[in-house]
């Protein structure tokens, strides 16, 4: 579905990726994991066209997409939910699931999809004249979980949902994330906490300093040593 | 002074300033919809004002065309001046760094090329009127009276005011303007055009001004220099916090008012230093503007 052919990127001077290569085969959970600064949130914005590259390909569905605009990302169904609480702070909660939907034409369908993404989010619901800004930080979580599910994504882009949240709601989002891909859903997921993630994914990337320094299924490299030793602390 | 006469100034005072304030309304809206979507205030603001009212005179005057074509046409030439203006220049600028410092430059080198372009076309060189639709009948409310040109203002500011706000907040364009005012990283994210977005900002405030311009002009003498009066959208943009655009309304009626009051109660030399007095009032008694929230701590 989704591949990164040898693809290098950086901010001005810095060289943040350099020759990555990944592959999302469609109805699979990857996970792309590493340490702090190592390059993950960077490669997803290069998918999302928010980062441009300096060399490489990447390939959507069979077309090559590096080329396009970011909306046209989000057209064909590539929705990313960014790390830190990127939500629209002043618009109610409503607004900021409708702006989700910013591409689509279809009312109807996207009335009911408020619905769909309150069912697994119901905390949601009961929140929604209310302003983003006011939210939990769990709850801004869900919401930009549910934003970017409102853009009908074939392939979602999700960066550390982990991050800040408490154990239990951890396992909440987790289970959510397993039941979208059961449901059909393509998931690239980004994480540092690399248990939880080889835990859900099929199949892990591992990113040091820009470059892909270990990949294989993911119940393999919860065994493999190195890894072990460096991402389990084990 | 006995208190039927304040009692009449009072009224008099609120009228009058009601006309003027939803004027300085409409540049402060103008203003505020750019420095929240761009991060720069517009300091050409005042000369698009003007280089508007010229447009209007010039279709009007030189070229006899009626007002029902005027209108429409002035207001289009200045949605699509703005639009461009931020679409070839700022669009450049945006790409480097100091982004800020470089969009006021060039909106200051934009302010001197209009203000230039009037001066050296023959159309401003000489203080000139504009044509009123409305009689110079006066109608009396309560005890104030106002000419029907001064109702026809209002009306009409408060119309456009009301349709900009239910667009801003009510469709989709709208919702995708003020997502970028808010945080433009997620609203690419949602597949928001933010070149497009701001265009449309850019192109809207040049609209709104050329609107002011022309509820204005005829009620005031035509030069170049008549940018001026943006100083007091500032001011109302001010008042109401910079960042709210309900506050840049009640920023525009407060100061309107405020001149109004002065005029009639002190001086009429006493109008010009109304304004600033009103802003050093608020600004102490509410460092944040009427309707501006909390002082914003902005993230790097
Ligand atoms: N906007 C930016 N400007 C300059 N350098 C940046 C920018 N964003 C990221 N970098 C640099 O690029 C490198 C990769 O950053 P990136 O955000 O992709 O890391 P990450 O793996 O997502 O880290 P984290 O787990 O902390 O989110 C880092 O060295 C970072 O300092
Ligand atoms: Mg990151």
């Amino acid at each position: 579905m989704l591949e990164l052919k040898d693809i290098s990127a950086g901010y001005g001077r810095i060289n943040a990726l350099s020759g990555v290569g990944l592959k999302v085969d469609a109805g699979r959970v990857v996970a792309l994991l590493g340490a702090n600064g190592a390059g993950k949130t960077t490669t997803l914005n290069c998918i999302s066209r928010v980062v441009a590259l300096t060399s490489g390909e990447i390939h959507f569905e069979g077309q090559r997409v590096d080329r396009l605009a970011s909306e046209d990302m989000v057209a064909r169904g590539v929705c990313q939910v960014p790390e830190g609480r990127e939500i629209f702070a002043r618009m109610s909660v409503r607004e900021n699931l409708e702006i989700g939907a910013h591409l689509r034409r279809d009312t109807a369908v996207i009335r009911q999809d408020l619905d769909r993404v309150c069912e697994y989010f119901p905390r949601l619901r009961q929140r929604f004249a209310q302003e983003a800004g006011t939210l939990s930080g769990g709850e801004q979580q869900m919401l930009l979980i549910a934003r970017a599910l409102m853009g009908r994504p074939k392939l979602l882009l999700l960066d550390e949902p982990s991050l800040g949240l408490s154990p239990l709601l951890v396992e909440q989002i987790f289970a959510i994330i397993r039941q979208l891909n059961k449901e059909g859903l393509t998931i690239l997921l980004v994480e540092q906490n690399a248990r939880i993630a080889l835990n859900v994914s099929d199949y892990a990337y591992i990113l040091e300093n820009g470059e892909i320094a270990f990949e294989g299924n993911s119940a393999d490299l919860v065994r493999d040593d190195r890894v072990r030793q460096a991402y389990l602390g084990a | 002074m006995d208190w039927q006469l304040i009692w009449l100034f009072l009224q008099q005072g609120v009228a009058s300033g009601l006309v003027t304030g939803s004027i300085y309304a409409l540049l402060a809206v103008a203003i505020v919809i750019i420095f929240k979507t761009t991060d720069a205030p517009n300091f050409a603001a005042g000369e698009l004002f003007m280089a508007a009212a010229y447009v209007a005179l010039y279709l009007l005057v030189f070229l006899a065309l009626p007002f029902i074509a005027v209108v429409p046409l002035s207001l289009g030439v200045a949605f699509i001046a703005a639009a461009l203006f931020y679409r070839i220049v700022l669009q450049k600028i945006g790409s480097s760094a100091a982004v800020t410092v470089n969009v006021v430059i060039a909106t200051l080198g934009l302010s001197f090329v209009l203000k230039g372009a009037v001066r050296k076309t023959g159309v401003g060189d000489v203080p000139r009127s504009f044509p009123s639709i409305f009689g110079n009948d006066t109608i009396t409310i309560g005890q104030a009276v106002l000419t029907l040109q001064d109702i026809g203002i209002l009306a009409l500011a408060v119309v456009s005011m009301t349709i900009f706000f239910l667009f801003f907040n009510f469709t989709r364009t709208g919702r995708a303007m003020r997502a970028v005012g808010m945080n433009p990283k997620a609203a690419v994210l949602v597949g928001i055009n933010l070149r497009r977005t701001r265009m449309l900002i850019w192109g809207l405030s040049g609209l709104l001004s050329s609107l002011a311009a022309l509820l204005i002009a005829p009620k005031i003498l035509m030069t170049a220099d008549m940018g001026s009066v943006v100083i007091l959208g500032f001011a109302a943009a001010i008042i109401g916090g910079f960042t709210s655009l309900p506050g840049a309304v009640l920023g525009g009626l407060i100061i309107g008012i405020a001149e109004n009051l002065v005029g009639l109660f002190i001086s009429s030399r006493a109008i010009s230093v109304a304004p600033f007095v009103a802003i050093m009032l608020v600004l102490v008694l509410r460092p944040q503007g009427l309707l501006g929230g909390k002082v914003a701590v902005k993230k790097v």
